[in-house]
């Protein structure tokens, strides 16, 4: 489990992070078009003849630090698990060439302001000293270039150890918000369709499956046959579309709203709870019917086969021979068999409804937890599609058990040693 | 089960001649498999079928054929206007010719069935953009003036291409990796599990968009990327059908006869590990058409202006009242994954059937 989620985490950063137009680009690029008057025509044409020569020196630096572009990848790795520690407070200064030992301001301390002294070594390192004498504990300072007429060019910074593993997924460039606070009203609405669709579509699938099986060759069984093909037969997403033209008041029928998770936020504040339920439910109806017509094809004709195999099994022969009721042989005997399946695809099911989906959160304009991490990456907002992928690996990897546990529950042939 | 040949005399009859006649039983998937065949045939002649350059031109005692000339690849189509006296810069409008010579004059033009092209611009034309759909236009016009009738058939050939191909390597390579494990076993099974496992825990429509964002994909390196994270898929069921298949006994009377690896591989096991993959196919490109206009949806697909149901879907959807930019392309789709996922269910039952047995 743990080499499986480094092994991913590992190979998404590495396409991140070797990728060309990656923030850095992004961010250079706006910076020139901005300083250009009317950049926008011939402004890519710009940059490329240009190729980033416009930026001085500094700013470049400034900007490669904040996006941690200054170190190398299996360190901006390591930062980002949170086991290499993270620089931060980073304060430039300049040692003169005659002097070994200079005084440096780096901020307050119980209202006064702080001071250090750098002092340098004849090798070149720099050890941070406080005004009593002790070595700081918390600055460090080290040299960024030595320049030709002999003055160092410094830096002091603060380290610390914070990255995933510390429950820190780093901050979005986009939003300037921690990662967790980017996600976190977005995976509710996720979750909330998910776990709606989710619970909808069993409801649904298993007592049809049921009777399909059991009225197997019937013309009930034929026309909800029909209504499979057709919810395998289209994406759910497409559907969804199809709905919205339809019911959305484009052309035809004016029932639901166009999208959005509810109503917008003025008017939601000031509704009450009941009316609040019916405005969130008269938003939900079409993406809920989107989320859960791919699982519904699937998993009806995953119960209707399952049931359908076991009851041509011999055991189901042995129970009719001993005369008991259909009633008994189906619910008690078979069922208990035919369950099995189901119960260990719980799994895979909430791992793909929780994680989201682009395309229905996109359709109807739901800013959900998909949407964001699409968002993220056409941004190139590094931290939030890393974060994204974590997430997703866990809740996977968590899916998984999950299907274990109700696969031994339901099959009492596996046991857990 | 028997059948009479030539003499009379009755003969067995193979596996696969059986699966065959089982398969042509199935009405639903066999009508669909003869339907969409003619079809995607077809779709390599939409040249000539739906096209804005003429089939055949007589100007002047002369005969051109551009329509014709652009089916074989490599052979230029182009012909300026000036060719056939037309005042215009570029290329010919085959259609303003026609108008023009209708009134008796001694050069003629016959046009395509549907005379617009997927590309074509036609608000020069006198027509606009997001034109209903109406006589002339059967499918109406996109956002930027072009035919959607034209764009759809178009779109359908490419699909299904990108699909067929797609499922073709996926297969390569599954058989091959997945073939491997089981037969080799050992560490290069455990190693390519480990690798698989990794891989397979990732969420790959995130990854193929990451890909894509990164490198604007051409028809083939998308096939690629694709490739890349769905082979895995069907290494699970090699892998096992050659598990199984290795320990029966005529793989090692192959083996103590002292034949080689390769030999066993494709000659004795693989034609009795195929079952679970063929059954699997028309699904497979189910999912290839699905994830192809999924991803032209969100427009890390094909680059602009390849015709493209996802692209025509994203058009509608940005603008919901123009319904047949949205329904077009669904019902385009809808119509052929059903096609391609009756012929599935009909390769199943003749691959696989199942009898079910109900007492009551």
């Amino acid at each position: 489990m743990i080499p499986t989620f480094l092994g991913s985490t590992i190979l998404v950063f590495t396409i991140l992070q070797l990728a060309p137009g990656g923030p850095l680009e992004q961010t250079i690029m706006q910076l020139q078009m901005g300083g250009m008057s009317g950049g926008a025509e011939g402004g890519s044409a710009a940059t490329d003849m240009m190729g980033g020569s416009v930026l001085p020196e500094s700013a470049m630096k400034e900007l490669k630090r904040f996006y941690g572009f200054d170190k190398p990848i299996y360190q901006r790795y390591l930062i980002w698990l949170g086991i290499w520690p993270r620089e931060i407070k980073h304060r430039d200064f300049t040692i003169p060439s005659n002097k070994n030992q200079v005084e440096k301001r780096v901020g307050k301390r119980d209202g006064q302001i702080w001071r250090v002294d750098v002092s340098m070594n004849d090798k070149g390192q720099l050890s941070v000293f406080e005004k009593d004498g002790t070595a700081s504990p918390v600055w460090h300072a080290s040299i960024d270039e030595t320049t030709e007429n002999g003055t160092h060019e410094a830096v002091i910074f603060q380290q610390e150890y914070s990255g995933i593993l510390t429950g820190n997924l780093g901050k979005s460039y986009t939003y300037a918000k921690p990662v967790t606070e980017v996600m976190r009203p977005r995976f509710k609405v996720s979750l909330f369709f998910g776990l709606i669709g989710y619970f909808l579509s069993y409801l649904v699938c298993i007592p049809l499956g049921i009777k399909k099986a059991l009225k197997h060759g019937s013309s009930f069984d034929f026309l909800s046959s029909v209504v499979i093909f057709v919810a395998y037969s289209i994406p759910g997403w497409a559907l969804g579309g199809v709905l919205l033209v339809l019911f959305g008041g484009g052309s035809f029928w004016n029932i639901f709203p166009l999208g959005g998770f509810h109503a917008p936020m003025e008017v939601w504040e000031t509704m009450s709870l009941l009316e609040k339920i019916i405005n969130q439910a008269h938003h939900a109806i079409l993406p809920v019917i989107a989320w859960s017509i791919t699982s519904f094809a699937t998993l009806t004709v995953l119960m209707k086969n399952s049931l359908l195999e076991n009851l041509s099994q011999d055991y189901i022969r042995t129970a009719f021979a001993k005369g008991l009721s259909e009633k008994r042989v189906v619910w008690v005997h078979a069922m208990r068999n035919s369950i099995i399946p189901i119960a260990s695809g719980i799994g895979y099911i909430i791992a793909v409804v929780i994680s989201g989906s682009y395309f229905i959160e996109r359709v109807f304009n739901i800013d959900g937890f998909g949407r964001m991490a699409y968002q993220a990456i056409l941004d190139r907002d590094y931290p939030i599609t890393l974060g994204f992928l974590v997430i997703v690996v866990l809740i996977r990897l968590a899916a998984n058990i999950l299907s274990d546990l109700a696969l031994a529950t339901t099959d009492p042939r596996i046991r857990f040693k | 089960m028997m059948e009479k040949n030539q003499n009379n005399d009755y003969v067995s009859v193979s596996i696969n001649r059986r699966r065959w006649l089982k398969f042509k039983g199935l009405k639903r998937g066999y009508y669909s498999f003869i339907a969409l065949i003619i079809l995607y045939g077809l779709s390599f002649l939409l040249p000539v079928l739906i096209n804005s350059k003429a089939l055949i031109v007589r100007y002047e005692g002369s005969y051109y054929f551009p329509a014709f000339l652009e089916l074989i690849p490599g052979v230029a189509s182009y012909y300026p206007g000036e060719k056939f006296g037309q005042d215009i810069p570029g290329e010919a409008n085959y259609r303003r010719l026609k108008q023009k010579w209708e009134d008796g004059s001694d050069n003629w033009l016959i046009m395509p069935v549907y005379p617009y092209n997927p590309y074509e611009d036609i608000t020069t034309e006198g027509n606009k953009m997001y034109e209903a759909p109406s006589r002339k236009h059967w499918l109406g016009t996109d956002n930027t003036g072009r035919d959607v009738f034209a764009r759809l058939f178009y779109a359908f050939n490419i699909s299904i291409s990108f699909a067929l191909i797609l499922t073709l390597i996926n297969y390569l390579l599954g058989i091959t990796i997945g073939g491997a494990m089981g037969y080799f076993g050992g560490k290069v099974d455990l190693f390519a599990q480990r690798v698989i496992e990794i891989w397979s825990s990732l969420p790959m429509l995130f990854v193929i968009i990451i890909m894509s964002s990164i490198i604007r994909p051409s028809f083939f390196l998308l096939i690629l990327i694709y490739t890349m994270v769905n082979w895995i898929f069907l290494t699970y069921y090699m892998r096992a059908e050659f598990y199984r298949e290795k320990a029966k006994d005529y793989v090692s009377a192959a083996i103590s006869m002292g034949q080689r690896n390769r030999t066993i591989i494709f000659k004795h096991i693989l034609p009795n590990s195929l079952v679970p993959v063929i059954t699997y196919f028309p699904f497979s490109v189910v999912g290839g058409i699905s994830m192809l206009v999924g991803l032209d949806y969100l427009g890390f697909g094909l680059p602009p202006p390849t015709p493209s149901w996802g692209q025509m879907l994203d058009v509608g959807l940005q603008n919901v009242s123009k319904w047949w930019m949205v329904f077009s392309p669904v019902t385009a789709q809808f119509l052929t994954l059903l096609a391609i996922v009756f012929i599935g269910e009909g390769v199943r039952e003749a691959f696989d059937p199942k009898v079910y047995s109900r007492l009551r």
